[in-house]
């Protein structure tokens, strides 16, 4: 058991605090340009996630795992699709 | 499949059985576990680092306690993480999880030809709910794997961090409270007491709003209700049916409190039935 090293989840807004450090960050996908990805952090602000591109296509909604470089992007490790809908949905019917 | 229980109505929702003893065996139980008997186990989400705290800060290492609750012989746990490292035998798996807070090293048994599909189906950095039981082992913790599936809402993963806050705090929180409300209510106070004050205190000292052990008397959480900021900018004071149902007590009580608090010069009716505090916020 080891709780060294733990990747804590982060918005824009934390991302000072950890630079140098390895974090997960959940983004909604803008824009995917090869090795470089933009997207909106959870706090609508923008992130920048510069390095290896994600091995499988992206969906709308990431997390990314990786090393913080300044207060606005992060060098990925791990991508992990999170689909295209987080967060509350409200369905249309009345069932769920 | 995830969307088990309403998420809307802590109370309901936890009230199961599912997470928590129920506070209809805390009186009986003065160590406050419904019982020792297995198959009266709950379920406990928790972190990694809850675990790991717990372990450092347990004298006894054989038993486990989180919260103030023997997570060893009475509970399951259930954790959602990342899982690393997974190495796949013919008997059992063995694997990492990262949950963000901590990593933990799980072990599941395959007995069955369902348990090697679903651990096949568990990847390398894809995240996973387990259930499962705290296991030491030469001083360390692993996690004796029940269940595990793949987490395919990824809601799920918030989810499970806020009902770990939930527990935690009800543990915390409610639990110490709970006790003191039965003192209170057994002792025959003349003037309202604030939990273990024997001596009589001068009232004018018992309305500084401070709590000792989580227990207010009904005063001052009737003083807290009307010091709310929107309560005070009412004009005519707050109705008393309001404070009642704020406070989820009867009226007899209420008026009670309010009868004393009046004497003190505390607060005073403003209008009819509509009650306003003296105390400058």
């Amino acid at each position: 058991m080891d709780t060294s090293n733990p990747a804590a989840f982060v918005n824009a807004e934390l991302l000072h605090f950890y630079v140098g450090r390895r974090v997960r960050a959940l983004m909604q996908v803008i824009r995917s340009d090869g090795g470089i990805v933009i997207g909106k952090s959870t706090d609508e602000k923008q992130l920048v996630v510069k390095g290896s591109p994600p091995p499988a296509p992206l969906t709308t909604f990431v997390e990314v795992f990786g090393i913080v470089n300044n207060d606005k992007s992060i060098s990925p490790e791990i991508w992990t699709n999170f689909g295209d809908a987080v967060g509350i949905v409200f369905p249309s019917h009345s069932s769920c | 499949m995830y969307s088990n229980s309403s998420q809307f109505d802590g109370n309901a929702a936890f009230s199961g059985g599912g997470f928590m003893p129920s506070q209809t065996t805390q009186s009986a139980d003065p160590s406050f576990f419904p019982s020792k008997n297995r198959d009266a186990q709950a379920l406990l989400p928790l972190t990694v680092k809850q675990i790991h705290d717990a372990f450092q800060s347990s004298d006894d290492k054989t038993n486990l306690i989180v919260d103030g609750v023997d997570v060893n012989n009475v509970f399951q746990v259930t954790l959602v993480g990342k899982v690393c490292n997974k190495v796949g035998r013919i008997t059992d798996v063995t694997f990492v999880l990262d949950d963000g807070t901590g990593r933990i090293e799980c072990n599941k048994w395959l007995q069955e030809a369902a348990d090697t599909n679903v651990a096949e189906g568990i990847l390398d950095g894809m995240y996973a709910r387990l259930h499962g039981h705290l296991k030491g082992f030469q001083g360390k913790r692993t996690l004796n794997v029940f269940s595990f599936r793949p987490v395919t809402d990824f809601n799920e993963i918030a989810n499970h961090f806020i009902e770990c806050i939930y527990v935690h705090l009800y543990n915390t929180k409610i639990r110490v409270s709970v006790p003191n409300q039965q003192n209170v209510m057994n002792s025959t106070p003349i003037t309202p007491t604030k939990g273990y004050q024997t001596q009589a205190v001068p009232p004018s000292n018992q309305f500084s709003g401070q709590q000792i052990n989580g227990q207010k008397s009904v005063e001052d959480m009737v003083l807290d209700v009307l010091h709310f900021p929107a309560n005070r900018a009412r004009i005519e004071g707050v109705p008393r049916d309001l404070i009642a149902q704020n406070l989820g007590i009867s009226l007899d009580k209420l008026m009670v409190a309010i009868k004393s608090l009046i004497e003190e010069g505390v607060i005073y009716e403003a209008i009819a039935d509509h009650y306003k505090s003296t105390i400058n916020g």
